[in-house]
């Protein structure tokens, strides 16, 4: 048996250590793939969408289509941002923004981005505000038939919106073309231990003046509307021909300028994580809410979320004739809506509604409302 | 129950076992949305800064 003795190894072409060997037996090694939990991204792959497959954005729309991704549609134009199965290798889904009407002009205060939150909580490991703050490296795949440059753009929620930002071509048309972003850790920016938004992420499709009047910031810079998206040149909305995509969008703690492999994860773990801001308990026809029981002129029922959410959550339930059925041994009894009326650590609610369906119910989706049947589900995003 | 437009937020309260929960309702598109009174939750947020503008929601019936 014999010991190799180094202090590194070093690619031929490289100028740094690949491996570095300490005295004390230990080393340090700049792995770039299968690392474990290092995607401080929640659904980069796209590959959950909870509030369905498709959603039109017209006028000033800010909604969420799929899960952890917002888009803001604030101009003239429309669009709808779809699911897409158009994916680079190795990937299921993208999201696809879709224009479906021009606005060929933005006024100054006019534009459209997709945003992602971080949970503050789960930054922690960053060190923003201290001496050791971690550089962190941003990376995502991006296609369209629009090239030309757009804006990447990070802020701070809990530093008044301190914001970093890069310029990114996309230099072929409807080709995917990975982008990687390395951004220094903000010493003097705290992002508070708490369940609150810690950065967040926006893509630029197109900006008015007052977003691009400024300068592109490669550190942490005060918030300045102007910086935001400076050097964003292209208006996607310029024409109903043009569509963007991107997915495998990752977040990691890493100094090296180079992203490591996309971290996949499971779409168990995926929707998991996921439902932490956004649950979908009942859609569609005859879906089950849960079981219903009778106090006086009211109905109950007792929901278990599938995990504790990040705040007391918002609930979102349809509301037409007949929307939901509770049928039980005095038989059925049909309602509109349901109420929201109380909730415990933010993964167990109680609804009610007027009636009486009797002891041992069953709550469950029932009549639709042109074609379209109802849901139930809670929101906690940032 | 109409929903209003105008304020679009309606205060409602509701007791399970003597305990008065209270929250706030808004509805869009055949949705009707149930806002917990809890200062993380961005929908009560967004309802503060309505209210901050100098808005009144209706109050529970």
């Amino acid at each position: 048996m014999s010991t190799l003795k180094v202090d590194g190894i070093r690619s031929n072409s490289a100028t740094s250590d690949a491996i570095t060997l300490a005295s004390n037996g230990t080393c340090t090694a700049n792995i770039t793939n299968n690392l474990s939990n290092r995607n401080k991204i929640i659904n980069g792959s796209m590959i959950c969408s909870q509030r369905g497959s498709s959603l039109a954005y017209t006028g000033s729309t800010n909604a969420y289509l799929i899960d952890r991704f917002k888009f803001l549609n604030a101009h003239d134009g429309a669009s709808t941002v779809s699911q897409s199965s158009t994916s680079p290798d190795g990937f299921s889904n993208s999201l696809k923004v879709d224009v479906t009407t021009a606005d060929t002009s933005l006024a100054v205060s006019q534009f459209s981005n997709l945003g992602h939150r971080i949970e503050a909580q789960n930054l922690q490991d960053l060190g923003y505000g201290t001496s050791g703050a971690k550089t962190i490296t941003v990376s995502f795949y991006v296609r369209s038939n629009k090239t030309g440059n757009y804006v990447f753009n990070i802020q701070q929620a809990d530093n008044s919106y301190k914001q970093v930002s890069q310029t990114y071509t996309i230099n072929s048309a409807d080709t995917w073309e990975r982008k990687t972003f390395s951004f220094a850790g903000d010493t003097s920016g705290v992002i508070n231990n708490d369940n609150g938004s810690g950065l967040e992420l926006y893509w630029w499709l197109a900006a008015g003046t007052i977003y691009t009047s400024g300068s592109s910031r490669s550190t942490y810079t005060t918030y300045a509307n102007g910086d935001a998206a400076a050097g964003q040149a292209v208006n996607l909305f310029d024409s109903t021909s043009n569509e963007w995509y991107i997915t495998g969008v990752q977040l990691e703690v890493n100094s090296s300028g180079v992203a490591t492999d996309f971290e996949h994860r499971s779409f168990g773990q995926e929707l998991a994580l996921c439902q932490r801001y956004y649950a979908m308990i009942a859609e569609g026809q005859n879906s089950i809410i849960g079981q219903a029981w009778t106090t006086g002129s009211n109905f109950y029922s007792s929901i278990d979320l599938p995990v504790v959410m990040r705040a007391t959550p918002t609930m979102e339930v349809s509301n037409w004739t007949n929307a939901f059925r509770a049928y039980g041994p005095s038989g059925g009894i049909n309602v509109s809506t349901l109420a929201l009326n109380s909730e415990s650590r933010n993964n167990r609610v109680l609804v009610n509604q007027v009636g009486n369906p009797g002891a041992g119910a069953t709550l469950r989706v029932y009549d639709a409302d042109s074609g379209v049947y109802g849901k139930l589900a809670f929101t906690a995003e940032i | 129950m109409a929903f209003p437009t105008n304020p679009i937020y309606k205060l409602y309260t509701s007791t399970f076992d003597g305990v008065v929960t209270e929250m706030i309702l808004k509805e869009s598109n055949n949705i009707r949305i149930n806002i917990p009174k809890d200062e993380a939750n961005t929908d009560y947020q967004e309802y503060l800064e309505w209210v901050a503008e100098g808005n009144t929601a209706e109050e529970a019936d």
